[in-house]
């Protein structure tokens, strides 16, 4: 009996003594995350040196036509983003002598407070990334300036990006960032579960009526058809993704976001809105999504669940697993028309202390270098922004990507509010999720989701 | 003898000089810099707006922040008595004389040494549907049918009952050891005199231990309000506020109106609300300490 105790308090000791050893590593860890961005900071300047001496070299035979620019640029990537992101910089700077490009990774959720802090302080980026919905609020805040002049300059050609991606960017009428890519909501399966449920086409693509009845009944053929612990579909039982769902299901129905034109007042199409929630609702309450599913993603990903809805992003993730053969497409045509969730990655060119034109042409080339090169970007899964990019053949050598490529001209952003994230977060995503819980009724949400967002613009 | 008293001050104040500077510049400094952030609108690049008393008049009119403030008040009611229950009877196991007594005092005291984060990621795999600890052990007893599960992290009633468990194992730990070391404190001879006098358990506990554990008590339950009212990281961590918002507390509704809703006027504004709070009750605790015979 004792010596089992003490079996335990030895084993509970040693356990405490891996915690404490963990929280050990982490801190070293973060010292050697640190040593780690300095000797890249070292290697980095040692390169512009090596660089400069090629320059050197090469400047005797162009006559040092041009002075050289090195440029910092922000990026808010990790995982394959921020390794991809790399090898557009690296690539960028090799084949760009005069202009170097330092990538600076900050942490996703820091960037924005970060960015704007930093421009504030004048210490800001001459680089740097947004998402297009955060656009109209770093406008607002004066962290952005506007391209137009410097574009004409750096000779970039508008017409050579998706116009849709491209007007999400262009806020009263002036072009404020060059969109490197697009990353809609789209729908994922499961290729061997689909086909046990005989939902598999020759083509293997699903076997589905493009239509509200038709998606529930493929749901209800999944669901019968296959084991129990399989789950039908899974998504999320909260924030961003059933919103994303909603957000595509309502816009499908020509709902035109949920602000009005002028931006200043909630205009909430209660009858789409309250439509496509009731939709979404069914599933929940259909027993087709997993009730509060503490990983939806790992659920799809240990091949668990037939379909799954997420972002684009996912792509390389699922690609990356073993064993798991799946296929990707645009989100079903539930209603009218079709319509998607996205948003985008868009190159800006924050304000500096020194507004130098040469830094500023030289940030313009190297923003559509990159949109240009979206293959490279393409590998997590994203949807290039120009549209010769998808006829690029190590794009198309990519599998997958093609199969939603389309979904880039039916994305429906979101108005230039300076609080798309404001009424995302404080009104949608909490009264939305009342819904997904039944806890609330579709209509009588749609009611609060006006006030709410009513009240997010009043404030 | 005069000039040397003051020598002497001269000399404590060059020694305390470093600490002082330091203190003044990033504790009092920001606290009178705050008062003036409440009559701004404030974002984080100071684009600055006077307005007055506003910031004021629209908390007292904030639902979100009575609710926030609410729930943390909840927080203090489910965590301050069962915190001082627990920590006694913890106290009491590890202070009978027997073999294991080292044993209970490590397990007891170690979920303190734990990280904030690694305590809740913990509860969080423990509390977590489908493949949490609870979960499973409840369907291995057979007190949950099958095909169902309970969601401790969805329901509000639950998911305070699982927030407040996770901190009490986490947390319980210091407060077991303050009363282990009063109740060392309490002389032998008492309890044998007692013996002698024939009293049982009941008697001696509520008689002699408790009595003597008072004014320890006293000073724990205060620390435990202050402490359990700025709770913050475990919620946030565990429920992110939720389900719906209804387990927010009012830190992370500052915080979320700081930094995600770039509006730190109002954010201090509801600063100085819980700092007020704060004072209320320290002077409280101040005034239940000095008061004649407290410590008789």
């Amino acid at each position: 009996m004792n010596k089992r105790l003490s079996l335990a308090a030895t084993s509970l000791l040693s356990i405490s003594l891996l915690l404490s050893a963990c929280g050990g590593n982490n801190a070293g860890n973060a010292n050697n995350g640190t040593a780690s961005n300095e000797s890249a900071n070292n290697s980095g300047s040692s390169n512009a040196g090596t660089n400069a001496a090629d320059n050197a070299d090469a400047g005797n035979a162009s006559a040092g036509s041009d002075e050289k620019v090195s440029l910092n640029f922000w990026t808010l990537f990790d995982g394959g983003d921020g390794a991809n992101m790399q090898t557009l910089v690296d690539e960028f700077n090799k084949s760009h002598p005069n202009i170097q490009v330092k990538n600076t990774k900050l942490v996703w959720g820091e960037y924005y407070t970060k960015l704007i802090t930093a421009v504030g302080n004048g210490n800001g980026p001459d680089v740097g990334i947004s998402h297009t919905s955060r656009l109209p609020d770093l406008i607002d805040q004066g962290v952005v300036t506007e391209v137009d002049d410097v574009a004409e300059v750096a000779g970039v050609d508008w017409s050579s990006y998706n116009q849709n991606l491209l007007n999400a960017t262009i806020v009263d009428g002036k072009h404020y960032a060059a969109p490197i890519d697009t990353h809609p909501f789209i729908m994922f399966y499961n290729k061997k579960l689909l086909k046990d449920a005989g939902l598999l086409g020759e083509d293997g693509k699903p076997v589905m009526e493009q239509s509200a009845d038709g998606f529930m009944k493929f749901l209800d053929t999944l669901k019968a058809k296959l084991p129990a612990k399989v789950t039908p579909f899974a998504l999320s039982n909260s924030n961003d993704d059933p919103y994303r769902l909603w957000w595509a299901l309502y816009s499908q129905q020509g709902g035109n976001d949920i602000v009005s034109d002028d931006l200043k007042s909630a205009a909430v199409d209660k009858e789409k809105g309250a439509k496509a929630a009731g939709y979404i609702q069914k599933l929940y309450t259909g027993g087709y999504i997993k009730k509060n599913d503490p990983d939806f993603y790992k659920n799809f990903q240990s091949g668990t669940a037939a379909i799954m809805m997420t972002g684009v992003w996912a792509t390389g993730t699922w690609e990356a697993t073993k064993g798991l053969e799946f296929g990707a497409m645009p989100i079903p045509k539930i209603f009218d028309q079709e319509a998607t969730w996205g948003d985008s990655h868009t190159i800006i060119l924050p304000v500096t202390k020194s507004e130098d034109p040469a830094k500023r042409k030289a940030a313009m080339i190297f923003a559509d270098w990159v949109a240009s090169n979206g293959q490279i970007w393409a590998k997590a899964g994203h949807i290039p922004s120009k549209p010769s990019v998808l006829e690029n053949a190590d794009y198309k050598a990519m599998p997958y990507r093609s199969d939603y490529a389309s979904v880039a001209s039916t994305v429906k952003f979101s108005k230039p509010s300076t609080k798309n994230w404001q009424i995302r977060d404080n009104a949608s995503f909490k009264i939305l999720n009342e819904v997904w819980a039944n806890k609330l009724d579709p209509a009588a949400a749609m009611d609060k989701l006006q006030d709410g967002v009513q009240k997010v613009l009043n404030e | 003898m005069r000039m040397n008293k003051l020598r002497a001050d001269v000399q404590a104040l060059l020694y305390l000089l470093p600490f002082l500077v330091i203190y003044i510049l990033f504790t009092i400094w920001p606290m009178i810099k705050g008062v003036n952030m409440t009559f701004y609108k404030w974002t984080l690049i100071r684009k600055m707006k006077y307005v007055g008393w506003d910031n004021y008049s629209r908390m007292i009119h904030d639902n979100e922040m009575w609710s926030a403030i609410w729930h943390s008040v909840i927080f203090v009611v489910l965590t301050t008595p069962t915190m001082v229950i627990l920590a006694i009877a913890l106290a009491m196991i590890a202070n009978r004389k027997s073999r294991l007594q080292r044993l209970y005092r490590s397990v007891f005291f170690l979920p303190s040494v734990l990280s904030v984060a690694v305590a809740s990621f913990l509860g969080l795999f423990v509390f977590q549907p489908y493949t949490g600890l609870v979960n499973s052990v409840l369907h291995l007893v057979r007190l949950l049918p099958e095909n169902s599960e309970i969601f401790w992290l969805n329901e509000t009633n639950l998911s305070w009952i699982a927030i407040a468990l996770i901190t009490l194992w986490w947390t319980v730990g210091f407060n077991f050891i303050l009363y282990l070391s009063a109740m060392q404190d309490i002389p032998d001879e008492i309890y044998e005199a007692a013996r002698l006098d024939g009293a049982n358990d009941r008697q001696i506990f509520f008689r002699i231990t408790f009595p003597y554990l008072n004014p320890i008590t006293k000073t724990i339950t205060m620390l435990q309000i202050i402490a359990s009212f700025k709770v913050f990281m475990q919620i946030y961590i565990i429920t992110g506020g939720g389900p719906l918002d209804k387990t927010r507390p009012i830190i992370q509704l500052i915080y979320q109106t700081g930094f995600k809703k770039n509006d730190l006027g109002y954010a201090a504004t509801m600063s100085y609300m819980l700092f007020a709070i704060l004072l209320v009750l320290s002077i409280f605790q101040y005034w239940l300490n000095n008061r004649k015979g407290a410590n008789a």
